[in-house]
């Protein structure tokens, strides 16, 4: 047993410690926005926070998670009130199939928290890790620049930025 | 010669095209109404060639609920949304009051692959046409009620409205099997001229579940008592299972059962991750015969030689085929190193 923290609840999990926390995720937790991509860290698809850096859960073992705080696309918002993030790529219509979009936004998310103003280059450069089969690629960018305005207009207003940390 | 065919990603996405095979049961409910289907519409349009009857596209219940129907399978074409716009705009019902049924066997028509840029032409014509045949239905039925001719009526909001402006709620008129019916040779589609649903860049219907985590795969769904299972796939086409302990992999945790089956070896258990390491430790314990993963080796690096060889000197085909020939007879040699 061992007490995971995902989006900010504890939960108890009995998995053998070499678990990647992408199953734990969706087998334990049932969360269904971290994906199995390749299964090898190889597409990003699956891709979550952990305390503040974008994380491939697919090759992270559990062991490794202890006492560290794990954020999914589910803890950022929800479709009701989403997320300055979610709200961009949902203006932006920036997905096709959309099984990568939620490792790409958990990246772009954590790229954000640490520099809420990146360059396009910088954009490209961290989501180059990612690939997205359909070509949404130019759609997403865009996504990612207008959460930046989204972030931005809301610190100005002070309203509610998501619940992302 | 025969060129060979070399397929890379690149190469690949510049096609762009998507094969998605889907399967489709025979004998599946919903799908066997073309048997009686006796006297066969001339040329009707789209995929109502194959599901002539209009409550295969079209369901209206008596609770006024709209659903429409496809055999094609949305995953990301956009289409999902642009189907419940056809609908929409051909049924005269607002869009966001119908609901649109993808690709389940035992409820829509078997339209087959969802492939080659088809969705659009074939379901979404049927879907069309349906649906301006089952609003002329409904205004007969309407018109049949007050025994006035059908022509003065017009339809708005999921509702029949008179000449004296009384208003039949579509699903206070359909009854029975009355959508059960094939289509007619000739449709009244709506001029385009009018539409006010179609051709409005309406918003994806299924990108906010994708953009927060909600159920939109068939990975996320988690039915009762499900178990996972994995299969230990041999190193090379043709090859023999020769021997099997499977006694340690099945006190592994979690382990339900391993399962064989002559070649097929695979192993099921309660968690998936407990799954792939069952199917590590059974891969790791099962006899393969060797002469054959020694010969499938060969035979992919023969081929792979070829490829990079052919993909590399397109400009001499005939020179190359002398030194692909060469490779081959001799072996791979080191960089650098002529045969």
């Amino acid at each position: 047993m061992m007490t995971l923290k995902v989006n900010g609840q504890n939960h108890e999990i009995d998995a053998d410690p070499d678990t990647p926390l992408l199953y734990v995720l969706r087998d334990d937790i049932k969360l269904n926005a971290a994906k199995f991509g390749c299964g090898l860290g190889q597409c990003g698809s699956c891709t979550v926070i952990v305390d503040g850096n974008a994380v491939l859960s697919c090759v992270t073992p559990l062991l490794l998670l202890e006492g560290k705080q794990v954020t999914t696309l589910e803890g950022l918002g929800t479709i009701e009130a989403p997320a300055p993030i979610q709200r961009a790529f949902m203006e932006e219509q920036a997905a096709q199939c959309g099984y990568c979009i939620a490792g790409m936004m958990m990246r772009a998310q954590a790229l954000l928290q640490k520099n809420p103003k990146p360059t396009d280059e910088q954009i490209r450069a961290e989501l180059e890790p990612h690939l997205c089969r359909c070509g949404t690629h130019m759609r997403i960018l865009r996504a990612v620049h207008r959460a930046i305005r989204l972030m931005d207009t809301a610190d100005a207003s002070s309203a509610t930025p998501g619940r992302a940390q | 010669m025969n060129a060979p065919v070399i397929l890379d990603r690149r190469r690949v996405l510049a096609g762009g095209g998507a094969l998605i095979v889907s399967f489709s049961l025979a004998e599946a409910f919903a799908q066997d109404q073309a048997a009686p289907a006796a006297v066969p519409v001339p040329n009707p349009p789209g995929s109502l060639k194959g599901s002539p009857f209009l409550d295969s596209w079209i369901r209206i219940d008596a609770d006024g609920t709209i659903t429409a129907f496809t055999g094609k399978v949305e995953l990301g074409q956009g289409f999902r949304t642009a189907f419940q716009q056809i609908a929409a705009e051909e049924l005269d019902v607002p869009f966001a009051s119908l609901k649109v049924v993808t690709a389940d066997t035992s409820r829509t028509a078997n339209e087959g692959y969802t492939s080659g840029s088809h969705s659009m032409q074939d379901s979404g014509t049927a879907i069309q046409y349906a649906a301006a045949q089952v609003r002329a239905l409904l205004v007969a039925e309407a018109a049949r009620r007050l025994n006035l001719p059908a022509e003065n009526f017009r339809t708005e909001n999921a509702a029949v409205v008179a000449p004296d402006g009384q208003r039949f709620a579509y699903g206070d008129l359909v009854a029975g099997d009355m959508l059960h019916v094939q289509a007619q040779p000739a449709s009244k589609l709506k001029d385009p001229s009018i539409f006010n649903v179609m051709g409005q860049p309406i918003p994806r219907v299924d990108i906010p579940a994708k953009v927060t985590g909600g159920a939109a795969y068939v990975q996320d769904m988690r039915l009762p008592g499900m178990v996972h299972a994995r299969v230990v796939r041999p190193p090379s086409y043709g090859a023999q299972l020769t021997e099997c302990d499977t006694s340690s992999v099945e006190k592994l945790p979690g382990v339900v059962k391993v399962v064989r089956d002559g070649n097929f070896l695979a192993v099921v258990a309660s968690k998936e991750f407990q799954a792939i390491k069952a199917m590590a430790a059974l891969s790791a314990a099962a006899g393969i015969s060797p002469a054959v993963v020694k010969r499938a080796i060969f035979g992919a690096l023969d081929e792979l030689a070829l490829g990079w060889l052919l993909s590399g000197r397109r400009t001499n085909l005939r020179k190359t085929a002398a030194e692909v020939a060469e490779w081959l007879v001799r072996g791979l040699l080191p960089d650098g190193e002529k045969p």
